[in-house]
């Protein structure tokens, strides 16, 4: 079916949740994350209080009345008292600031003069504070979609709660290793036109992000959140969200639930929904309100000096996308390979060490053979380590094997074989002719394309085919 | 002033808590003013957005800012609900601290603003547990404390104590000087016969992980429903929201700046644990008993004592100094066994102590380690101490306590014979004879 979504008033906006690599945020433990051993537990309880304005926040009073007991555990490297909520936190990780006033500057918005850290009422638990940490660094920003600006009203840096782990018997178990993280949240505004366009404005938000070194890579480090509402509905945010392809699917079942609450007479209610793998959702909470921000006293605000912010406006690092151009046009490669190979972390390395062998050959090595490792010969290429490339691109420099043999020494380096050059030596010119004269005496008159298939048989991967075809067409015609 | 205040009425200066719309020269911002705090930079003013968030903006930057609203305080209902003839009663007195706090706009940290009254309002439960009298007497920093407020405190929870309702009395403070508190208390309050709780936070109250709200289930049950009468501290006895350690009050320490399990008992084990639904288990029975007598007042304390703190490299006229200002007293925190310097030249204490002893100011070794015992024989230079110089070896008190215990004596006291009798005389468990091999960092 499809659906109408401009007559149904249709309202959509994105919070990206982007972690920073480093330091946590407030103390310095890393952000490992690390699941080495679990030698930390213990066990707490919260309560809702009242927040600046004196009213207790109606999200805070929905997990209070559950009354749970939380449980934490955590590795003792990766944690400190800061994070059992048994110390008072240390100044703003400034690093993990620096990278989001980029970000935010990348995304056009202004930073503001002071920025005032906040705790923000969490009480699932999440936080063993029973708040979260945050503060708005940025605000106004935009990014161009294919259907014009999507603004960016705010961009705040804060810290990352606590993993879930379990909930049985009315005791919640979260990990601790992750509170703290420092977390950038950039929030859109309801602008977004449908359901593919969320889509298209989260992938170029998390472009943005790829773009920085400071930020953490891999599953669980990015998480986006859509906040959808229609006309008699109410708003709703959907929170965790794995995989960007998910999220047209999902806002169209929300869209659909709502429609059906509306059709049941039921009034619909502000709330927080976990999008769930079959791409429905499941209520989490109702959606908390600005009762819940008051100021974090243990940490004073930061002052932006202006003169370092012009600064960095001026030499902000590239975009992936302008990257990726750069790199089709520097090493004439096809876009596709240069947007698999900018964010390949061995390729600018590997291409300053090898200056002698063509970046295209190197790229290939990087991207288009573990592809073929993978589809013909069913093995995992992830295993293969920045050495392994390292080693078998020196044979290739020193002549020691042809490009053609790339592949099989790389099979070896998976299948931990022992890789013997003498196999992949390469025959001389002066040597491969004899050779032909020895086969075309023995079997006199066959075709050009027979003694090709012998000769290739003998000599693959040590003379190039290109080569073997040319002497060959020498003597016969 | 009457002329102070029309002028606020009629002129529209923004005040904090006003709603307001500030134009800086490429937008409009409106939201709430807040308060600066005074040691912050001035050329900034902070701005509530409506999602919540606060925001610095830069005075440079504003060319106007408009008064939209007045400042809507928020007016608190308090209930009184008639009191529950099943429950005990208990008076809760509050002095202040973290467990009070809130934001202090006008240093941006907190400060001590809830009281007795409103831990009953937000904490419902307590009265499930007793029918609480709350009454704050002050709201003070514990920092900012004096042997006056220890008078004033005393007084105060006598009062409470003689009433035939009350069946004990909950005290809340800051916890970096509680222990000098509940000491003070332990010497002040004769023939203690009802239970004297202090309790406190480490977490201000202001915060859902607060310690304050276990430790207040915790130590209204401790009041209404334990034998002890003892003045005690009922605190985190673990960093989890599980027990309470209810620990002698000369015979506590906060022992870390900042967790909620910093209160352990030094040289002696705890009375017991109490658990928020009010189980207790006893873990010391030396302790006296709830009784029907009366509780009297002893709150003399001579204000010239002094707590001194021994260290490689002093400089020993610190006690010149005292001695100068006509102390009669001083506590020395020594090291381990007793010692302070004693031979070379320049930095020996010897002809100081000499010279304040012959003024007959009284001088008592403690021990910085805070546990284990002192002793004045061990070795000659403590003989020399003790048996030279008179100066006496408080065993195994905390040096704490034995700055107000010999205030305390040398309140009512002036015979040298008398007030050393007195230091080494155990009155509230200060002195034990026996050393428990798991009180050690309990």
């Amino acid at each position: 079916m499809e659906i109408d979504y401009k007559s149904l008033g249709f309202k959509a906006g994105l919070e990206i949740h982007q972690q920073l690599a480093g330091k946590k945020l407030f103390c310095h433990c890393s952000t490992l994350n690390s699941d080495q051993k679990q030698d930390v537990t213990f066990e707490r309880a919260l309560r809702a209080v009242a927040g600046e304005q004196g009213d207790i926040d109606i999200a805070a009073r929905h997990e209070m009345e559950k009354s749970k007991r939380y449980r934490y555990v955590g590795d003792s490297q990766d944690t400190c008292l800061i994070e059992y909520d048994e110390t008072p936190p240390e100044p703003m990780n400034h690093d993990a600031l620096e990278t989001g006033i980029i970000v935010a500057l990348l995304l056009n918005a202004s930073i503001v003069d002071e920025i005032q850290v906040m705790r923000k009422t969490v009480v699932d638990g999440s936080n063993v504070s029973g708040f979260q940490r945050t503060a708005l660094i940025a605000r106004n920003g935009f990014v161009e979609t294919s259907l014009g600006k999507v603004a960016i009203p705010t961009i705040c840096l804060e810290e990352e709660a606590c993993q879930k782990l379990d909930d049985t018997e009315g005791i919640l178990t979260y990990k601790l290793d992750r509170l703290g993280i420092p977390l950038l949240e950039i929030a859109t505004d309801a602008s977004l036109n449908n359901p593919e366009h969320a889509k298209e404005t989260a992938s170029i938000i998390g472009m943005v992000l790829r773009s920085l070194p400071g930020i953490k890579r891999g599953l669980g480090t990015i998480r986006q959140d859509v906040n959808v509402s229609i006309s008699q509905g109410a708003r709703t945010e959907i929170k965790g969200f794995q995989d960007l392809r998910s999220i047209p699917k999902i806002i169209d079942f929300e869209i659909q639930r709502q429609l059906d609450e509306i059709k049941k007479g039921r009034k619909a209610h502000k709330e927080v929904r976990k999008a769930e793998p079959d791409f429905t959702t499941s209520f989490l909470r109702p959606l908390p309100g600005a009762a819940r921000l008051y100021p974090e006293t243990d940490v004073l605000p930061v002052t932006v000096n202006k003169k370092q912010i012009d600064d960095k406006r001026k030499n902000l690092p590239k975009l992936l996308t302008e990257r990726i151009s750069d790199i089709e046009k520097k090493y004439h490669l096809h876009a596709e390979l240069a947007r698999e190979l900018v964010e390949h972390e061995h390729f600018d390395k590997l291409v300053t060490k090898f200056a002698h062998i063509e970046p295209a050959i190197i790229a290939h090595t990087l991207i288009e053979v573990p592809k073929e490792i993978k589809a013909r010969f069913k093995l995992d290429p992830t295993i293969l380590s920045y050495h392994d490339f390292e080693e078998t691109l020196s044979y290739l420099e020193k002549k020691k094997i042809s490009k053609e043999t790339i592949i099989d020494i790389l099979i070896k380096k998976i299948r931990k074989e022992k890789i013997n050059l003498e196999e992949y030596k390469a025959v001389s010119e002066e040597d491969l002719e004899v050779a032909i004269k020895v086969l075309i005496a023995q079997k006199p008159d066959l075709s050009a394309g027979a003694y090709m298939g012998l000769l290739m048989e003998k000599y693959r991967g040590k003379v190039d085919g290109k080569k073997i075809m040319e002497m060959v067409r020498k003597y016969v015609k | 002033m009457f002329k102070l205040s029309l002028e606020f009425i009629f002129c529209m200066e923004p005040k904090p808590g006003d709603v307001v719309e500030v134009e800086t020269g490429t937008e409009i911002i409106s939201g709430i003013l807040m308060p600066r705090p005074e040691i912050l930079a001035s050329d900034i003013i902070v701005i509530k957005l409506e999602n919540g968030y606060n925001i610095g903006i830069a005075k440079e930057n504003i060319q106007q800012m408009r008064f939209k609203e007045p400042y809507q305080q928020k007016k608190e209902r308090k209930e009184i609900s008639p009191p529950n003839p099943n429950l005990e009663t208990v008076s809760l007195l509050s002095f202040g601290g973290t467990i009070s706090s809130k934001v202090d706009y006008r240093t941006g940290g907190t400060y001590a603003d809830y009281t007795a009254e409103d831990f009953v309002a937000m904490m419902p439960e307590l009265k499930e547990i007793a029918n609480i009298h709350p009454k704050k007497i002050a709201a003070l920093m514990s920092e900012d404390m004096e042997p006056t407020d220890w008078q004033l405190m005393a007084k105060h929870v006598v009062e409470e104590l003689n009433k035939k309702e009350i069946k004990g009395v909950v005290v809340t403070q800051g916890t970096d000087t509680l222990h000098f508190s509940t000491a003070a208390l332990s010497f002040f309050l004769k023939d203690l016969h009802k239970p004297v709780i202090f309790t406190a936070a480490q977490r201000s109250i202001d915060r859902g992980s607060s310690d304050a709200f276990m430790n207040l289930v915790c130590a209204i049950n401790a009041a209404a429903k334990s034998d002890i009468a003892e003045v005690m501290t009922c605190m985190h006895g673990t960093t989890d929201d599980d027990y309470c350690l209810l620990i002698r009050g000369t015979k506590v320490r906060k022992m870390h700046t900042s967790r909620r399990d910093a209160f352990r008992p030094i040289n002696e084990l705890p009375f017991g644990k109490i658990w928020m639904n009010g189980t207790i288990e006893i873990i010391n029975n030396n302790y006296r008993k709830r009784s029907d007598g009366k509780t009297t007042l002893d709150v003399a304390f001579e204000k010239k004592t002094a707590l001194v703190y021994i260290y490689p490299g002093m400089d020993p006229e610190i006690i010149d100094f005292y001695a100068a200002k006509n102390y009669k007293g001083i506590i020395l925190a020594a090291t381990a066994l007793g010692h302070v310097p004693t031979v070379k030249g320049t930095f020996s204490l010897i002809p100081y102590i000499e010279r304040a002893r012959k003024k007959n100011i009284v001088l008592a070794i403690t021990s910085q380690t805070l546990y284990g015992k002192v002793h004045p024989f061990v070795y000659t230079n403590l003989r020399k101490l003790s048996i030279t110089h008179d100066v006496v070896f408080l065993e195994d008190m905390l040096p704490e306590t034995a700055y107000i215990k010999l205030g305390w004596i040398l309140g009512k006291e002036t015979d040298p014979v008398k007030i050393r009798t007195l230091l080494l005389t155990n009155i509230a468990g200060e002195l034990n004879k026996r050393l428990d091999d798991k009180s050690f960092l309990y």
